[in-house]
Protein backbone atom coordinates (compact mmCIF):
# COMPACT_ATOMS: atom_id res chain seq x y z
CA UNK A 1 0.00 0.00 0.00
CA UNK A 2 1.53 3.42 -1.03
CA UNK A 3 2.31 5.72 2.01
CA UNK A 4 -0.72 8.48 1.80
CA UNK A 5 1.79 11.15 3.11
CA UNK A 6 4.35 10.46 -0.05
CA UNK A 7 1.61 10.24 -2.35
CA UNK A 8 1.37 13.66 -4.85
CA UNK A 9 -1.26 15.71 -5.90
CA UNK A 10 -1.50 16.14 -9.71
CA UNK A 11 -3.72 18.55 -10.82
CA UNK A 12 -4.49 18.80 -14.71
CA UNK A 13 -5.69 21.61 -16.30
CA UNK A 14 -6.33 22.24 -19.70
CA UNK A 15 -4.92 25.24 -21.68
CA UNK A 16 -7.68 27.54 -21.34
CA UNK A 17 -7.64 26.98 -17.52
CA UNK A 18 -3.91 27.12 -17.26
CA UNK A 19 -4.31 30.97 -19.07
CA UNK A 20 -7.01 32.09 -17.34
CA UNK A 21 -5.26 31.16 -13.68
CA UNK A 22 -1.86 32.54 -14.29
CA UNK A 23 -3.79 35.25 -15.35
CA UNK A 24 -6.21 35.92 -12.04
CA UNK A 25 -2.89 35.01 -10.36
CA UNK A 26 -0.59 37.70 -12.30
CA UNK A 27 -3.22 40.23 -11.69
CA UNK A 28 -3.30 39.79 -8.26
CA UNK A 29 -0.04 40.01 -7.55
CA UNK A 30 -0.15 43.10 -9.59
CA UNK A 31 -2.64 44.35 -7.09
CA UNK A 32 -0.86 43.37 -3.97
CA UNK A 33 2.14 46.01 -5.31
CA UNK A 34 4.27 43.25 -7.15
CA UNK A 35 5.37 44.26 -10.88
CA UNK A 36 8.49 42.79 -11.36
CA UNK A 37 8.10 39.95 -13.83
CA UNK A 38 6.70 39.62 -17.95
CA UNK A 39 2.73 39.43 -18.34
CA UNK A 40 1.33 37.06 -20.29
CA UNK A 41 -2.09 39.13 -20.28
CA UNK A 42 -2.85 39.50 -23.85
CA UNK A 43 -4.96 42.62 -24.35
CA UNK A 44 -6.09 41.41 -27.83
CA UNK A 45 -7.70 38.48 -25.80
CA UNK A 46 -10.91 39.78 -24.86
CA UNK A 47 -11.63 36.95 -22.33
CA UNK A 48 -8.01 38.36 -20.53
CA UNK A 49 -9.94 41.65 -21.18
CA UNK A 50 -12.83 40.60 -19.35
CA UNK A 51 -10.64 39.21 -16.03
CA UNK A 52 -8.45 42.13 -16.23
CA UNK A 53 -11.39 44.47 -15.76
CA UNK A 54 -12.94 42.45 -12.81
CA UNK A 55 -9.65 42.06 -11.22
CA UNK A 56 -8.99 45.89 -11.05
CA UNK A 57 -6.67 48.54 -12.72
CA UNK A 58 -3.35 47.40 -13.29
CA UNK A 59 -1.81 51.00 -14.36
CA UNK A 60 -3.43 52.38 -10.82
CA UNK A 61 -0.63 52.88 -7.90
CA UNK A 62 -0.27 50.22 -5.92
CA UNK A 63 -1.18 52.58 -2.53
CA UNK A 64 -4.70 51.46 -2.96
CA UNK A 65 -6.40 51.02 0.44
CA UNK A 66 -9.49 52.00 -0.62
CA UNK A 67 -9.06 48.96 -3.20
CA UNK A 68 -12.50 46.87 -1.61
CA UNK A 69 -10.66 43.99 -2.66
CA UNK A 70 -7.55 44.75 -0.43
CA UNK A 71 -9.74 45.68 1.87
CA UNK A 72 -11.04 42.08 1.68
CA UNK A 73 -7.50 40.45 1.24
CA UNK A 74 -5.93 43.28 3.83
CA UNK A 75 -8.43 43.63 6.37
CA UNK A 76 -8.93 45.33 10.04
CA UNK A 77 -7.82 43.43 12.43
CA UNK A 78 -9.62 45.61 15.10
CA UNK A 79 -13.39 47.04 15.41
CA UNK A 80 -11.87 50.61 15.93
CA UNK A 81 -10.14 52.64 13.40
CA UNK A 82 -7.35 53.63 15.17
CA UNK A 83 -6.03 50.46 16.70
CA UNK A 84 -6.30 48.86 13.05
CA UNK A 85 -3.94 51.89 11.79
CA UNK A 86 -1.53 51.07 14.41
CA UNK A 87 -1.61 47.87 13.62
CA UNK A 88 -1.56 48.16 10.05
CA UNK A 89 1.24 49.75 9.97
CA UNK A 90 3.16 47.24 11.39
CA UNK A 91 1.70 43.87 9.46
CA UNK A 92 0.42 44.89 6.21
CA UNK A 93 4.05 44.84 4.64
CA UNK A 94 4.31 41.38 5.67
CA UNK A 95 0.95 40.14 5.46
CA UNK A 96 0.96 41.50 1.36
CA UNK A 97 4.86 39.86 1.08
CA UNK A 98 3.30 36.33 2.65
CA UNK A 99 0.36 36.76 -0.04
CA UNK A 100 2.34 37.58 -2.62
CA UNK A 101 4.67 34.45 -1.53
CA UNK A 102 1.76 31.72 -1.79
CA UNK A 103 0.88 33.27 -5.29
CA UNK A 104 4.17 33.37 -6.80
CA UNK A 105 4.78 29.63 -5.67
CA UNK A 106 1.35 28.80 -7.81
CA UNK A 107 2.58 30.99 -10.68
CA UNK A 108 6.13 28.95 -10.97
CA UNK A 109 4.25 25.68 -10.86
CA UNK A 110 2.08 27.05 -14.01
CA UNK A 111 4.40 28.88 -15.73
CA UNK A 112 6.54 26.11 -17.89
CA UNK A 113 3.26 24.14 -18.75
CA UNK A 114 2.28 27.57 -19.81
CA UNK A 115 5.47 27.94 -21.83
CA UNK A 116 4.79 24.71 -23.26
CA UNK A 117 1.54 26.04 -24.92
CA UNK A 118 0.20 22.11 -24.17
CA UNK A 119 -3.43 21.36 -24.74
CA UNK A 120 -3.77 20.09 -21.31
CA UNK A 121 -0.96 19.35 -18.49
CA UNK A 122 -0.51 17.56 -15.40
CA UNK A 123 1.04 19.75 -12.65
CA UNK A 124 2.64 18.28 -9.67
CA UNK A 125 1.67 20.08 -7.09
CA UNK A 126 4.88 20.37 -4.74
CA UNK A 127 3.34 22.56 -2.06
CA UNK A 128 -0.27 21.92 -1.71
CA UNK A 129 -1.20 24.00 1.20
CA UNK A 130 0.28 27.31 -1.09
CA UNK A 131 -1.72 25.99 -3.84
CA UNK A 132 -4.81 25.96 -1.53
CA UNK A 133 -4.14 29.53 -0.12
CA UNK A 134 -3.51 31.33 -3.10
CA UNK A 135 -6.56 30.06 -5.07
CA UNK A 136 -8.34 30.80 -1.98
CA UNK A 137 -7.34 34.63 -2.43
CA UNK A 138 -8.13 34.86 -5.66
CA UNK A 139 -11.68 33.39 -4.88
CA UNK A 140 -12.04 36.43 -2.21
CA UNK A 141 -10.79 39.08 -5.41
CA UNK A 142 -13.47 38.01 -7.58
CA UNK A 143 -15.94 37.64 -5.13
CA UNK A 144 -15.60 40.95 -4.36
CA UNK A 145 -15.91 42.13 -8.02
CA UNK A 146 -18.78 39.88 -8.68
CA UNK A 147 -20.47 40.80 -4.91
CA UNK A 148 -21.14 37.35 -4.14
CA UNK A 149 -23.40 36.63 -1.68
CA UNK A 150 -24.70 33.48 0.17
CA UNK A 151 -27.23 32.59 -2.80
CA UNK A 152 -25.04 33.31 -5.47
CA UNK A 153 -25.04 30.11 -6.89
CA UNK A 154 -28.59 30.15 -7.73
CA UNK A 155 -28.66 33.27 -9.15
CA UNK A 156 -25.60 31.93 -11.44
CA UNK A 157 -28.01 28.72 -12.06
CA UNK A 158 -30.44 31.33 -13.28
CA UNK A 159 -27.77 34.13 -15.70
CA UNK A 160 -28.23 33.99 -19.56
CA UNK A 161 -24.94 32.36 -20.73
CA UNK A 162 -24.79 36.06 -23.30
CA UNK A 163 -24.56 38.03 -19.54
CA UNK A 164 -21.04 39.10 -19.94
CA UNK A 165 -20.05 38.35 -16.01
CA UNK A 166 -20.95 34.79 -16.37
CA UNK A 167 -17.89 33.03 -17.33
CA UNK A 168 -16.38 35.11 -14.27
CA UNK A 169 -18.94 33.47 -12.35
CA UNK A 170 -18.07 30.07 -13.71
CA UNK A 171 -14.43 30.90 -12.98
CA UNK A 172 -14.99 31.71 -9.56
CA UNK A 173 -17.06 28.42 -9.29
CA UNK A 174 -14.31 26.50 -11.14
CA UNK A 175 -11.73 28.29 -8.67
CA UNK A 176 -13.86 26.71 -5.15
CA UNK A 177 -13.80 23.59 -7.22
CA UNK A 178 -10.29 23.26 -8.27
CA UNK A 179 -10.02 23.93 -3.83
CA UNK A 180 -12.36 21.23 -2.80
CA UNK A 181 -10.18 18.50 -4.81
CA UNK A 182 -6.80 20.03 -3.14
CA UNK A 183 -7.99 19.85 0.40
CA UNK A 184 -9.83 16.42 0.47
CA UNK A 185 -5.79 15.54 -0.27
CA UNK A 186 -4.57 16.81 3.22
CA UNK B 1 -0.58 22.81 49.28
CA UNK B 2 -1.99 26.35 48.16
CA UNK B 3 -3.44 28.64 50.75
CA UNK B 4 -6.46 30.42 49.73
CA UNK B 5 -5.81 33.59 51.66
CA UNK B 6 -2.56 34.05 49.52
CA UNK B 7 -4.42 33.55 46.66
CA UNK B 8 -7.33 35.83 47.68
CA UNK B 9 -4.48 38.72 48.26
CA UNK B 10 -2.98 38.25 44.85
CA UNK B 11 -5.05 37.21 42.21
CA UNK B 12 -6.60 40.60 40.70
CA UNK B 13 -9.45 39.81 38.95
CA UNK B 14 -10.36 42.54 37.05
CA UNK B 15 -6.08 43.28 35.91
CA UNK B 16 -6.48 39.57 35.07
CA UNK B 17 -9.70 39.77 32.86
CA UNK B 18 -8.02 43.11 31.14
CA UNK B 19 -5.11 41.10 29.84
CA UNK B 20 -7.22 38.41 28.27
CA UNK B 21 -7.70 38.86 24.65
CA UNK B 22 -10.26 37.23 21.87
CA UNK B 23 -10.00 36.36 18.24
CA UNK B 24 -13.02 35.87 16.47
CA UNK B 25 -13.58 34.32 13.66
CA UNK B 26 -16.15 36.24 10.95
CA UNK B 27 -18.93 34.24 8.45
CA UNK B 28 -18.34 35.45 4.83
CA UNK B 29 -20.07 33.89 1.76
CA UNK B 30 -16.68 32.90 0.13
CA UNK B 31 -14.37 30.51 2.30
CA UNK B 32 -15.28 27.15 1.38
CA UNK B 33 -16.69 25.04 4.49
CA UNK B 34 -13.50 22.55 4.26
CA UNK B 35 -10.93 25.33 3.77
CA UNK B 36 -12.25 26.89 7.37
CA UNK B 37 -11.42 23.81 9.04
CA UNK B 38 -8.82 22.79 7.46
CA UNK B 39 -7.45 26.57 8.62
CA UNK B 40 -8.47 25.55 12.31
CA UNK B 41 -6.78 22.50 12.37
CA UNK B 42 -3.80 23.86 10.61
CA UNK B 43 -3.17 26.82 12.78
CA UNK B 44 -4.40 25.39 16.23
CA UNK B 45 -4.05 22.04 15.85
CA UNK B 46 -7.72 21.64 17.17
CA UNK B 47 -8.88 17.65 16.48
CA UNK B 48 -10.88 17.37 13.13
CA UNK B 49 -14.25 17.42 14.94
CA UNK B 50 -13.42 20.48 17.28
CA UNK B 51 -12.91 22.48 13.99
CA UNK B 52 -15.55 20.74 12.08
CA UNK B 53 -17.73 22.51 14.96
CA UNK B 54 -16.11 25.80 15.30
CA UNK B 55 -16.79 26.28 11.77
CA UNK B 56 -20.34 25.43 11.90
CA UNK B 57 -20.28 28.25 14.59
CA UNK B 58 -18.78 30.64 12.29
CA UNK B 59 -21.07 29.87 9.66
CA UNK B 60 -24.82 29.44 11.46
CA UNK B 61 -24.12 32.49 14.42
CA UNK B 62 -21.95 34.48 12.21
CA UNK B 63 -18.50 34.45 14.32
CA UNK B 64 -16.88 32.53 16.72
CA UNK B 65 -14.27 32.77 19.33
CA UNK B 66 -11.17 30.79 18.30
CA UNK B 67 -8.66 31.77 20.42
CA UNK B 68 -7.93 33.62 23.65
CA UNK B 69 -4.68 34.79 25.53
CA UNK B 70 -2.61 37.91 25.26
CA UNK B 71 -3.38 41.02 23.06
CA UNK B 72 0.26 40.70 21.49
CA UNK B 73 -0.88 36.34 20.97
CA UNK B 74 -4.11 37.57 19.44
CA UNK B 75 -2.62 39.96 17.35
CA UNK B 76 -0.24 37.21 15.75
CA UNK B 77 -3.02 34.67 15.72
CA UNK B 78 -5.23 37.64 13.48
CA UNK B 79 -2.05 37.90 11.21
CA UNK B 80 -2.27 34.30 10.73
CA UNK B 81 -5.35 34.09 9.64
CA UNK B 82 -5.41 37.30 7.37
CA UNK B 83 -2.35 34.89 5.44
CA UNK B 84 -5.25 32.31 5.27
CA UNK B 85 -8.06 34.69 3.87
CA UNK B 86 -10.55 34.63 6.67
CA UNK B 87 -12.10 37.40 8.41
CA UNK B 88 -10.41 37.81 11.86
CA UNK B 89 -10.41 40.60 14.64
CA UNK B 90 -8.97 40.92 17.84
CA UNK B 91 -10.73 42.55 21.12
CA UNK B 92 -10.77 42.70 25.08
CA UNK B 93 -12.35 39.55 26.26
CA UNK B 94 -15.83 41.40 27.92
CA UNK B 95 -17.33 37.50 28.43
CA UNK B 96 -19.88 37.97 31.38
CA UNK B 97 -18.89 41.76 32.07
CA UNK B 98 -21.22 43.54 29.26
Amino acid sequence: MADPKSAEITITLSNDELHILINLVEQLLELLGEANFTHHYQSNDPFAQLMFAAMGNIQSPVEQPQDPVLRRLLPNAYADAESSAEFRKYTEMSLRTTKQKYLFHLRQQLLPAVEKELVKADIQVSDPTAWVIAINDLRLALAVRLDIEQSTYEKYELMKNSDPQKPLFAIYFWLGGLQERLITHF
Amino acid sequence: MSSQTQVEETLDLSKFFDNLWVTIVWDDPVNLMNYVTYVFIKLFSFSKEKAHKLMMQVHTEGKAVVASGSREEMERVVQQLHEHGLWATLQRDDHGRS
